[in-house]
């Protein structure tokens, strides 16, 4: 088969590949990444590139303007290498994370979690100040004493007899590897050792064992493995400080965008080998990463703590997720042991651990009971709800007698995706926005303070919200002004004009669609429907609800006000609600930190109780009712009809 | 055996239909539906103001695909639309007309605005019932005739439909500058019935100029689905939703004679048309628009029985 030579720039990076492979599976050979929500199909005209010199076969699509096909604009998924080629990808086509400063990073993570932080201690239960510190992996240091003729015991139980001076422990595994070593390693170390102790699945293990005091070094790793994000959190497990904070995208976006489309991606050949790489990549160039930035040997990582949708878990152990979407729904494990990292390709200490927060069902994941656990939703006295905005918005509902879940598929519009020009909470994002009611004068803020590149979830709810506001849109989502610059008409009907080319940093203007409008509305009814049909069916209303604990990726910034005005949330009282931003990564800390966090998060997998909306009549009803700005119902939402 | 009562908290709002001269326009009398404190019927239950009223349905073109039944009693006056609603007026005693302009739609005659306009300043003249005037259902066809009908009978206080939600700016527009009624139809669906209702009064026309047209089937064509909606939004009103507290219209007529019965025998179709016309009026239709005037004798004769029960 003849080869040819792609090279990608501004990576300006080369990979061989045969003739008639996409451009799409070169940029994926050549570890460079492009934008591709469909996985491929051509849909989604996500990964245009731009073809600088070669020869190419391309399928025709409606993705690509005549404007673009003139300036040598491709989909990359639907164009085929004919000879040695020369391929720039343009800004709106790449990931938005790599190569950034540090300054810029900085900028961006503090966008993404700074509000967890920020919680008002007093409103919501900070869950590691809780529990008691015992973290996953905990570090000991031994001074031994050497053996004589009249204490003459085995040197491991004598390592066991020294440990149980310091610490109660009752039950202990120690692997092969470590007895091997540790009658030369006691004696050339003098007897002064450090033992690194592990919690697994309620016995506990020597790790590791090293010569001298390393207790100090004792660090861990948090992750939430979102289907769109990945974010993990380096942590000094001793002082329990939290060193550094990264995100990536998944990379297995790539392969689709939702969990469905994975799945499915799962059965083909390599298809789950590939999901597989594709997170543990992103999860060890970021334990890389951060290692690096704060001077930390990887031996010295010891454990890691996974909160992921069950889907996510699945493919981060490299288990087999196909019956999660057969009927009865039915995953592979909810509750997964403890493991060694090293089992799934995770380089950290070679015997550190690996453990990941315990799931509740196919579609309620660990990242929920990582939610709940960080909200304390579990001890609530009274009646409390978390609401996560994400692609699968998940609820739970409930207080310290209680706890029911639901998921309602609301899309990812609220994550950038599937509206024209979205984006996730990453810099240049237009996160918040205003409109004139004078002259419809956009004003907007970019997380970065750099020019806009897109819009992402809450810039949308502001932007509907401030459309609904200034007569822009009618309740239905229609765009309803006319004759105006900002308004025009495209392919998916009419469009409102965000921001101009000229003052944005992609080629075209940004705009918000009336198709966007509606699926938009289509997210925030399956939200709010969801809500209001688990607790109708517990016999409840919104107004009973005394906490409404709201996370999800939005950044730093969501308007409350505005996301009552379109109707994603319940019309009551500002005070009731609380954005905790990424609550799973915080509440897999928690767990990283305290083994009592651990065994409650198994506790509260086990009690929540998983409603399924889809077999609930009334879900329909309700969700046809809230496909309207704020609802169909004004009488639901006082404050904000007139 | 002693009735348990309900006490409701809200009418249904009343619609006024023609302009008589003292208030502007030239009609000789007006109609009013809705207004109703109770689901229909019920007077022990609440008032009952105004009876249901039947439209006859008169096209502005000859009907191509009308019933050979319906010629009987029209094919004399298919091909003049004044003839054919003075007959009606005449002759079958209408006390209100509906006008549908079919003719302006492009695979019907493509008639201009200006045409239809014509048309109904002397349809004004002929006949002084009130009037609700339809369009032919092509959107954009519409948005050009409806409105220069509104400002054709400016004053006369007609009904004029049908404003849908992808498409009831235009026509609300015109409505609300003319000083007419608006008929908002949804398909089979209360939620869609609320919004387009919210959306037009959002627009300024206030929600007792609206008449919901629900949309029906006849006997055995989806009767029972458009039963069961209209008396859940009857239902919601009664219990205190303005938003859906609006009279219904029901095309009762183009359903019934659509079916494969009616299409079968004349007989049946005038039998289709009752039985499903009374069926309706049970689910809470204020306004029916029918065909048969034997039809429309029974229902008005039917109606009266039904009305005399709270003399």
């Amino acid at each position: 088969m003849e080869k040819f030579k792609v090279t990608f720039y501004p990576d300006d990076k080369t990979v061989e590949i045969e003739k008639g492979k996409t451009i799409l599976s070169a940029a994926i050979s050549a570890g460079v990444y492009i934008n591709s929500s469909c996985g491929g199909d051509g849909v989604c005209g996500r990964c245009k590139v731009i073809l600088r010199e070669g020869q190419v076969l391309t399928q025709p699509t409606g993705r690509i303007s005549l404007e673009e096909r003139k300036r040598g604009v491709y989909l990359a998924c639907q164009t085929t290498v004919q000879s040695d080629l020369e391929v720039e990808i343009p800004a709106e086509s790449r990931l938005g994370m790599e190569g950034l400063t540090a300054e810029e990073l900085e900028l961006r993570l503090k966008g993404l979690y700074s509000e967890a932080e920020e919680i008002e201690p007093t409103s919501s239960v900070l869950a590691e100040e809780l529990f008691v510190h015992s973290p996953l992996a905990s570090k000991l240091y031994l001074e031994l004493p050497p053996p004589t003729l009249e204490d003459r015991i085995s040197d491991l139980e004598r390592l066991y007899r020294q440990i149980r001076h310091i610490q109660d422990i009752a039950i202990m595994q120690t692997g092969l590897v470590n007895i091997r070593r540790l009658g030369e390693l006691l004696r050339s170390s003098n007897w002064k050792v450090t033992v690194t102790l592990g919690k697994r699945n309620g016995t506990t293990e020597i790790v590791l064992i090293e010569p001298g005091d390393t207790s100090k070094k004792n660090f861990g790793m948090c992750f939430d493995i979102g289907t769109t994000t990945i974010c993990g959190q380096l942590v000094d497990l001793n002082s329990k400080k939290v060193l550094g904070t990264k995100a990536t995208y998944n990379k297995q976006a790539s392969f689709g965008s939702d969990v469905i489309t994975r799945i499915i991606f799962a059965q083909e050949a390599d298809g789950l080998e590939k999901l597989h790489h594709a997170v543990i990549d992103s999860m060890n160039q970021m334990i890389q990463e951060l290692i690096q930035e704060h001077n930390i040997d990887l031996n010295d990582v010891n454990c890691i703590l996974c909160a992921g949708n069950t889907t996510m878990v699945h493919l981060l152990l490299r288990v087999d997720p196909t019956y999660i979407r057969r009927q009865p729904y039915v995953p592979t494990a909810n509750f997964v042991p403890t493991i060694r990292a090293a089992e799934v390709g995770i380089k950290i200490n070679p015997r550190g651990l690996l453990s990941c927060v315990p799931g509740v069902s196919s579609y309620v994941g660990g990242d929920v009971v990582a939610g709940v656990l960080f909200c304390g939703l579990d001890k609530q006295e009274d009646l409390s709800i978390l609401i996560d905005i994400g692609t699968n918005g998940e609820i739970v509902l409930g207080n310290k007698e209680f706890l029911i879940s639901a998921s309602a598929s609301a899309g990812p519009a609220f994550e950038g995706s599937g509206v024209s020009c979205g984006m996730r909470a990453s810099k240049g994002a237009i996160q918040k926005v205003g409109i004139s009611p004078l002259d419809f004068k956009v004003s907007y803020n970019t997380i970065g303070q750099v020019r806009p590149r897109g819009i992402c979830g809450s810039g949308y709810i502001d932007l509907i919200a401030s459309m609904l506001g200034v007569g822009i849109i009618d309740k239905s989502g229609r765009i309803k002004l006319e004759k105006h610059k900002r308004i025009r008409e495209g392919e998916g009907g009419k469009e409102f004009i965000v921001a101009f080319k000229e003052e944005s940093d992609v080629s075209s203007d940004i705009v918000i669609t009336e198709a966007d409008i509606e699926n938009l509305k289509r997210a925030k009814a399956a939200i709010y429907s969801a809500a209001s049909t688990l607790l109708k069916h517990m016999n409840l209303d919104f107004s009973q609800i005394k906490k409404f604990f709201i996370a999800g990726g939005f950044g730093s910034y969501l308007e409350i006000k505005n996301a009552i005005t379109i109707g994603l949330l319940p019309d009551l009282e500002n005070f009731r609600f609380i954005f905790v931003g990424n609550s799973s990564l915080a509440g897999a800390r928690s767990i990283l930190l305290s083994y009592e966090a651990m065994k409650k998060a198994n506790e509260i997998a086990k009690r929540i109780t998983y409603f399924e909306l889809s077999v609930e009549p009334t879900y329909m009803d309700e969700y046809m009712g809230a496909l309207f700005f704020p609802h169909t119902d004004l009488s639901k939402f006082p404050s904000v009809s007139r | 055996m002693e009735l348990v009562l309900e006490r409701w908290q809200q009418e249904v709002s009343i619609v006024t239909i023609g302009a008589t001269k003292e208030e502007g326009g030239t009609r000789s009398y007006v109609v009013r539906v809705g207004g109703e404190k109770t689901l229909p019927f019920l007077f022990p239950e609440g008032e009952i103001p105004y009876p249901p009223v039947i439209a006859f349905e008169v096209w502005d073109i000859a009907p191509s695909d009308w019933s050979t039944e319906l010629n009987k009693y029209y094919g004399d006056v298919f091909n003049d639309p004044l003839a054919w609603a003075e007959k009606c007026v005449k002759q079958y005693q209408a006390k209100i007309l509906c006008i549908r302009l079919q003719g302006a739609h492009p695979d019907f005659g493509n008639k201009t605005s200006d045409e239809e306009a014509k048309l109904i300043s002397q349809l004004l003249k002929k006949v002084s019932v009130p009037l609700i005037i339809l369009g032919c259902g092509d959107d954009s066809k519409d948005n050009l005739i409806l409105p220069a009908c509104s400002q054709a009978t400016k004053g006369e206080r007609c009904l004029i439909g049908d404003a849908v939600q992808d498409n009831y700016k235009t026509l609300t527009a015109s409505v609300l500058a003319d000083g007419h009624n608006i008929i908002a139809e949804s398909p089979i669906d209360v939620n869609i019935a609320k919004q387009l209702n919210i959306l037009i009064s959002d627009m300024g026309l206030p929600l007792e100029r609206i008449v919901i047209n629900p949309t029906i089937g006849a006997l055995g064509y989806g009767l029972e689905y458009a039963y069961s909606i209209m008396e859940r939004a009857r239902l919601a009103a009664l219990s205190g939703d303005k938003t859906v507290a609006s009279p219904f219209i029901c095309f009762v007529g183009q359903e019934a004679w659509r079916t494969k019965e009616a299409k079968v025998s004349g007989e049946q179709g005038l039998i289709w048309e009752v039985i499903t016309a009374t069926a309706l009026i049970q689910a809470g239709a204020d306004l029916l628009v029918m065909r048969h005037p034997v039809a429309i004798e029974k229902m008005n004769n039917y109606i009266k029985t039904l009305m005399g029960v709270s003399l």
